[in-house]
């Protein structure tokens, strides 16, 4: 194969010498006889040839292959230099299931697959940050898990590969058997493909670790508390790993290295359950008994729960944080602490029992992300990325957006929530230190965690992380959370966290940086084998997802996305959520039996407490038989590497990082304000600010949330005034009660995840510039606002409001992307925007003042409506009409647009003192008619559906009540 | 996948049945496959699992969501095409096999499973009557010779298969007919034998000889077995039955289930059978709980028994069994056949002590009430339960306690095969190698006494071992 590949490169490189300028490579020859090469090493071997010889430019290269068939094959045709892409034989397959499904036309289904393919392709572009195809094409941004080094730089040059593996000798034999398959007469074979089991388990298909048996097993042992039969369960798991399904089934216990020591002298279980977490699930992805479920379990056994990004009800923590300690007593159930009308199934409590989940994520969407659900938390955990789906967000289709899990979220029931790739305020790894400065601000008592992707180079990214002053990493493998993952993710994104974690613990080490960072890994840990592999290669922490799930009766139906889990965890769906049958003792069970396990290792390998094991990468091993004949070529020094630094250099976290907070302004504040919080007694404060003063308001904001929730205090409580230029992210989360006025100007993030409290910003009055023509606040200013309001007297930088959902924000003019993705909420705009403004916005209005009528041009109206803003009137009628008619009617808040847009222009002039506000009010008839409405088309469906139900609940009442008497 | 929320809106369909004063007037199977509709709407409930437990439940690991899915969409015969690539025989499973994937399936988690085994019963019945089923004779034939001993499902299943590889296969059957325990255990009213003979004419024209009346042993020697064939496969079963050695085993009346159903089920084929045992105007007592039990039972109702009474030496089960400590797996738990819902007084914890008779003719039995208590080391250990002894009335006593092994002792001894501790012929399921060369095992002649779909399965995995000994590779499924 190889003198095939060499004279094939020849070839293309001949045909363009004879001026020749597109290449096609075909395997439709394909014969007995004819053995074709693959795909993806024909493309990629002309590619790089024709790179090195410089002539790749002057040539399109054509891939024409029967083996192209999932949106992977063509992601990597195109990285690897394909410009087009002709997968003849996925398409005449289509034209031939048009016999057996005859109601599809063969060309309306290629026309869909084709259209399949490309969104798929989007996407994965998207998720690498690539625009178009040319950039995608020959960009080689992949990795290679299990190929060898030479092969690679030969064919695939450039592209990582860190554990060896195969070359294209075994490329060439793998073909080599597929291809007598494909033209033996195996019985199977006949007229139907290999059953496959790649996305569903099936017993002659793909190994899977979750197997009927393990899955049995493992519910039997955790519902009984049977160590035999969890024995069996981890049986099963490790056995399988060495079937070759995960990298850490193919290492070994160098056992012989060190004394064993008796069990009872090792770390007890209930010291090590502490370091296990559960993984980032979120409230909308599963359901609230599930989620609440395994909340309690983890605060059972002192480890940790997390909340996942869909927010977390606030029944759940607020009378723990108001008291300082658990309110449950014996007898109370889960209905009884947060109402029966939020739960199915019920659930039993015991005293002391805490539903508080102590890891809050906070994710790019900020779902429910206010001042008091930070302060709940023990640890606040920034999602950078997730292992399953990395570079995607949380994605939750609307059938799975119940009225509870809206109002968690702070959306619309009915309208999908998909979470943006990127968060807003982080572009670089400043902006990463600055959010975990603002949560750390919000949250003193929390650690900060960032949560990362196993991928090659994330041990830099690591050790950013751990610069920026996170006090936690977790870093994610690549084979959880399948359940809410598209299947182009499933199998073909991130790697196994045994790479990453690796990295991770070499970077952070070799940079003497480990000691003040924790590191969590998680990915499918199934046993305590997992546990002590994860620590030995780096490990403080653990984080487990599928299995406690499995725990609690998940039997992996991978249906999370249709709302159709038949035992009540992965829907929203009430009838179906009555199913649920999972309890926090049988989680409870589980977490012990994985930590005995650990223990029985801990043992045998001479461990007395679990620290001195966390980074013993020399007591791994290949393991010596591996018979399978595409394993033989695999190496793992590269994994099992330990940077030669000297004994005193920590190898697990020690230390604490130095956060900064005692220069913060908010101490000062929060003295002063002691009483107003107590008394609620009004304050008036004064400061300069500098803008070293960073996240001003934030601490103040916790603080008061922690002890009166987020309903807070009453407006206007503690009312600040500051003159200066004010540091990034001033009143983030600001509470309900507080006002900051600041006379100067401000940096970025302004208002960040603003929850209830005002905002007023006005420009130095000694200041010769004019206002409505300046930047007065930088770029992403109230992003993932939830409540609240604010006033600009000038313009506002770029990305302004995006993710708002609930704040009112008036403004003088922005930059690009303005209220993108917003869900809620009202932005009066009474200046020129940038481009892109109202992108992916699906809640919420904007009125955006446009005297020269060109705003249209600037808007992204792929989701939102332009209308004028009417009259109270006329709307008044319109919309009486509508309503008369049954089709529900469209107010905002239940407004007019008119009374509300004009009220908040008054509110602007008597806070800011704006002359532009002032002119536009003193003319307001002629001004009116200059303001568009910009109206989501998502939000005006779901407002009129509201109002139609409503309507119809008003009717069904009278008409009990006309009964009733 | 069948509908997305078909498990939610739908129901389970029980398969009609013949009403019973009518049924036990007649031998012929009274269960009514699913009309079309019937089906699909089966069909619509599998959630397509992305674990499907029902195949792993399934012995022969049936692709149950494929066809389900493919039923769902009344695509009939796609839907078989899937059935036949893991199950020569749907139409026997689909009639008597007691469905250990509808344990499995994820629906009887907290709902009624799915009617799988209705399905398949609906899908090979469409497939006979629309001229789907085909013998499907090999491209090449091999030239190696293969005996198969023993016609039961393994040997008919292993039979089979061999004959698509392209092998000469002869399936050696001691009774006169072929089907093992599927033609003289099975009644009729469960499974007509019409079955068995089409199947046959199908692996006829695969190039399967079928030679019965040769008890090899003793119409013919092992050793000749051994020099005809390039490989023999034992797929005998296990037909000692359990004795009940108490004092008036030896009365007349007191007969082996084995002894009496094929007898039955001859008749029903037209033979004549001199001094047929016959339960009519007597009191039947069947001892044994199991499924033979209970077709003595079936049978006795149609011979117009006077009374009918079954014993179990166990306590009676639970009615429910406690999923969440059971699922997936095969519950114990109370179960009602078609032939008990025909008229039996069962009574469980009943062990038989004597038989009393006049004349040599059993006429009562004594019988006393035990208890299961654990002992010391945790093994349950049976206790008499003192003063408990009554009688009851017995003029046909059928011993249907179970089979402790193979009964061909003469070929066994002749072979030299080992035996493993349980008396049945060793042989591990990667190769069903026995200690003789070439010669392999499957069905219950090395597994022990168990289910139709175990035979099958044995039988399947039996003939691509021997392909794979005779050719080096074999493309047999497993």
């Amino acid at each position: 194969m190889e003198a095939a590949l060499a004279s094939l490169a020849a070839h293309a490189e001949d045909a363009i010498h004879q001026n020749f300028n597109i290449v096609i490579l075909s395997d439709r020859s394909v014969s007995e006889a004819l053995l074709p090469i693959p795909a993806l090493v024909a493309t990629a071997a002309v590619h790089e040839h024709l790179v090195k010889k410089g002539l790749r430019t002057s040539v399109g290269l054509v891939v024409e292959t029967g083996s192209a068939r999932e949106v992977h094959h063509f992601a990597l045709l195109a990285g690897y230099g394909a410009e087009a892409i002709h997968p003849y034989l996925a398409l005449e397959t289509l034209a031939e299931l048009h016999k057996q499904i005859p109601e599809i036309d063969p060309k309306q289904s290629q026309k869909r697959y084709i259209k399949a393919i490309c969104k798929g392709l989007y996407k994965v572009m998207s998720k690498m940050g690539i625009s178009t195809y040319q950039s995608y094409c020959g960009a080689q941004i992949f990795e290679a898990v299990g190929l060898q080094k030479a092969f690679v730089e030969k064919y695939f040059t450039g592209t990582a590969s860190n554990i060896e593996g195969i070359g294209l000798f075994e490329v060439a034999e793998e073909a080599e058997r597929l291809h007598a398959l494909a033209f033996s007469d195996d019985p199977l074979l006949r007229n139907a493909l290999d059953a496959g089991g790649e996305y569903a388990y099936r017993v002659r298909g793909e190994e899977h670790m979750w197997t009927p048996d393990s899955i049995a097993k493992l519910q039997h042992a955790a519902r009984a508390n049977s160590w035999s039969t969890y024995r069996e369960y981890a049986a099963l798991i490790n056995e399988h790993g060495k079937k070759l399904k995960t990298l850490r089934g193919l290492f070994e216990f160098k056992t012989g290295e060190r004394t064993p020591i008796p069990i009872d002298d090792v770390e007890p279980a209930k010291e090590v359950v502490k370091r296990f977490a559960t993984g980032a699930m979120s409230l909308g992805s599963i359901s609230t008994e599930a989620h609440t479920t395994l909340a309690v379990a983890m605060n059972r056994i002192g480890g940790k729960s997390n909340t996942g990004e869909g927010g977390e009800d606030a029944l759940r923590y607020r009378a723990e944080m108001r008291a300082g300690k658990s309110t449950v007593k014996n007898g109370d159930t889960l209905a009884s602490m947060i109402g029966h009308d939020r739960v199915e199934a019920d659930v039993p409590l015991k005293a002391g029992d805490s539903l508080r989940s102590k890891i809050k994520q906070v994710a790019s969407a900020r779902f429910g992300v206010t001042a008091e659900y930070l302060s709940s938390a023990d640890q606040l955990q920034i999602k950078m990325a997730q292992g399953a789906k990395p570079g995607e967000g949380g994605q939750l289709p609307g059938h799975k957006v119940s009225g509870y899990i809206a109002t968690l979220r702070y959306s619309v029931p009915g309208v999908g929530l998909i979470s943006p790739p990127p968060h807003h305020d982080i572009y670089s790894i400043e902006d990463l230190a600055q959010l975990i400065h603002d949560l750390k601000n919000a949250n003193p008592r929390a650690s900060i965690s960032v949560k990362l992707v196993s991928e090659v180079g994330v041990g830099t990214v690591a050790a950013g992380v751990a610069k920026a002053k996170a006090d936690h990493v977790t870093i994610a493998g690549h084979d959880g959370g399948t359940g809410a993952s598209p299947e182009s993710s499933i199998k073909h994104a991130g790697t196994p966290w045994e790479l990453g974690l690796a990295e991770t613990q070499q970077t952070l080490v070799h940079n003497r940086l480990r000691g003040r960072i924790a590191v969590q890994v998680d990915g499918q840990m199934k046993t305590g084998r997992d546990v002590v592999i994860g620590a030995m290669l780096g490990a403080d922490e653990f984080g487990f997802a599928t299995a406690p799930l499995v725990v609690e009766g998940c039997i992996m139906m991978r249906k999370c996305h249709l709302n159709t889990c038949p035992v009540g965890i992965a829907t929203q769906d009430p009838e179906l959520r009555k199913r649920f049958a999972g309890s926090p003792e049988h989680v409870v069970n589980y977490f012990f039996f994985v930590a005995e396990e650990v223990r029985e290792l801990m043992a045998r390998l001479g461990f007395h407490t679990f620290s001195e094991m966390i980074g013993r990468s020399d007591l791994l091993d290949m393991r010596k038989s591996i018979e399978h004949w595409k394993a033989r070529g695999l190496d793992f020094s590269r994994v099992f590497f330990q940077p030669k630094m000297p004994p005193e250099v920590a190898r697990h976290q020690c230390e604490e990082q130095d956060h900064g907070l005692a220069r913060a302004l908010d101490h000062q504040l929060i003295a002063a304000a002691a009483k107003a919080i107590e008394t609620r007694e009004p304050v008036r404060l004064e400061y300069r600010i500098r803008n070293a003063h960073r996240s001003v308001g934030a601490m103040l904001s916790g603080a008061i949330a922690r002890k009166l929730g987020h309903e807070g205090l009453p407006p206007d409580t503690i009312h600040a005034t500051f003159d200066g230029i004010a540091g990034q992210s001033f009143g983030a989360f600001l509470a309900r009660g507080i006002t900051f006025e600041l006379q100067g100007a401000t940096n970025d993030y302004v208002g960040k995840g603003l929850s209830g409290g005002r905002i007023v910003v006005y420009p130095d009055p000694t200041c010769p510039a004019k206002p409505e023509e300046n930047i007065v606040i930088g770029n992403t200013v109230m992003y993932g606002a939830i409540e609240g309001e604010a006033y600009f007297r000038g313009v506002a930088g770029e990305r302004f409001c995006v993710r708002n959902s609930g704040a009112f924000a008036v403004v003088e003019g922005t930059g690009d992307h303005g209220c993108e993705y917003m869900t809620g909420g009202t932005v009066v705009v009474l200046g020129r925007t940038g481009r892109n403004f109202a992108a992916g916005m699906s809640g919420g209005i904007a009125y955006v003042y446009d005297p020269d009528q060109t705003f249209a041009s600037r808007c992204n109206l792929s989701m939102v409506a332009l209308e004028t803003l009417l009259p109270e009137d006329e709307q008044t009628r319109v919309e009486t009409e509508l309503a008369a008619s049954g089709k529900g009617r469209n107010l905002h808040l239940d407004r007019c647009d008119e009374p509300l847009a004009r009220s908040l222009i008054e509110k602007h002039l008597r806070y800011t003192g704006s002359t532009l506000a002032l002119t536009l009010l003193d003319n307001w008839e002629n001004e009116r008619a200059k303001f568009v409405k910009v109206f989501p088309h998502e939000y005006k469906r779901a407002l009129s559906e509201m109002f139609a139900k409503r309507a119809a609940a008003r009717v069904t009442e009278a008409a009990k009540a006309r009964q009733v008497a | 996948m069948g509908k997305v929320t078909g498990f939610i809106e739908l129901q389970r369909i029980k398969e009609a049945a013949e009403p019973i004063a009518r049924r036990v007037t007649h031998y012929r199977e009274f269960i009514v496959t699913l009309a079309d509709d019937e089906a699909s709407r089966q069909g619509a409930r599998c959630m397509d699992c992305g674990i499907p437990f029902c195949q792993t439940g399934c012995p022969i690991n049936n692709i149950i969501p494929d066809w389900n899915d493919l039923t769902y969409r009344r695509q009939w015969r796609a839907a078989l095409d899937v059935l036949h690539s893991t199950n020569n025989f749907p139409e026997f499973t689909g009639r008597i096999c007691p469905a250990p994937c509808e344990a499995a399936c994820t629906l009887n988690i907290n709902n009624d499973p799915v009617g799988i085994k209705s399905i398949e019963h609906f899908l090979i019945d469409k497939g006979w009557e629309e001229g789907w089923v085909v013998p499907l004779p090999p491209a090449v034939k091999t030239g190696k010779r293969v005996a198969v001993v023993g016609s039961g499902p393994a040997g008919m299943a292993c039979a089979q298969q061999l004959a698509r590889a392209g092998h000469a296969v002869v399936l050696f059957e001691r009774e006169d007919r072929i089907g093992g325990l599927l033609r003289y255990g099975i009644p009729d009213f469960k499974m007509e034998k019409h079955l068995i003979d089409r199947r046959m004419a199908q692996m006829s024209e695969e190039g399967v000889e079928f030679r019965p009346n040769m008890n090899v042993g003793v119409d013919v020697s092992a050793r000749s077995l051994l020099d005809q064939f390039d490989a023999v496969a034992l797929t005998g079963g296990a037909e000692a039955p359990r004795d009940l050695p108490v004092p008036g085993r030896d009365l007349a009346g007191v007969h082996f289930a084995m002894e009496f159903l094929p007898q039955q089920n001859k008749v029903v084929a037209g033979d004549e059978v001199a001094n047929q045992i016959k339960a009519k105007g007597k009191h039947v007592v069947v001892i044994g709980g199991g499924d033979t039990g209970s077709d003595c039972v079936g049978t006795s109702n149609r011979q117009e028994a006077a009374s009918v009474t079954q014993f179990e030496l166990l306590p009676q089960p639970p009615e429910e069994e406690n999923k969440p400590l059971v699922w997936p797996y095969w519950p114990i738990k109370l179960r009602t056949s078609s032939s008990h819902e025909e008229g039996v007084a069962r009574d469980w914890a009943v062990a038989t002590k004597r038989f009393e008779g006049r004349d040599g003719r059993v006429e009562k039995l004594v019988a006393a009430r035990v208890e299961w208590q654990k002992d010391a080391g945790g093994a349950m250990k049976m206790v008499e339960i003192p003063g408990s002894e009554f009688e009851m009335s017995a003029d046909l006593v059928l011993l249907a306690m179970g089979f402790t092994g193979p009964g061909s002792p003469h070929m066994l001894e002749e072979f030299g095969i080992e035996r493993d501790a349980r008396t049945n012929v060793k042989a591990n399921t990667d190769d069903y190698r026995t200690s003789v060369p070439k010669v392999f095992a499957a069905g219950d002649m090395r597994r022990g006494q168990s289910l139709v779909v175990w035979a099958i399965r044995e039988g399947r995995q039996c003939a691509r071992a021997i392909d794979e000994f005779l050719m080096g590779t074999s493309a047999l499924p497993r």
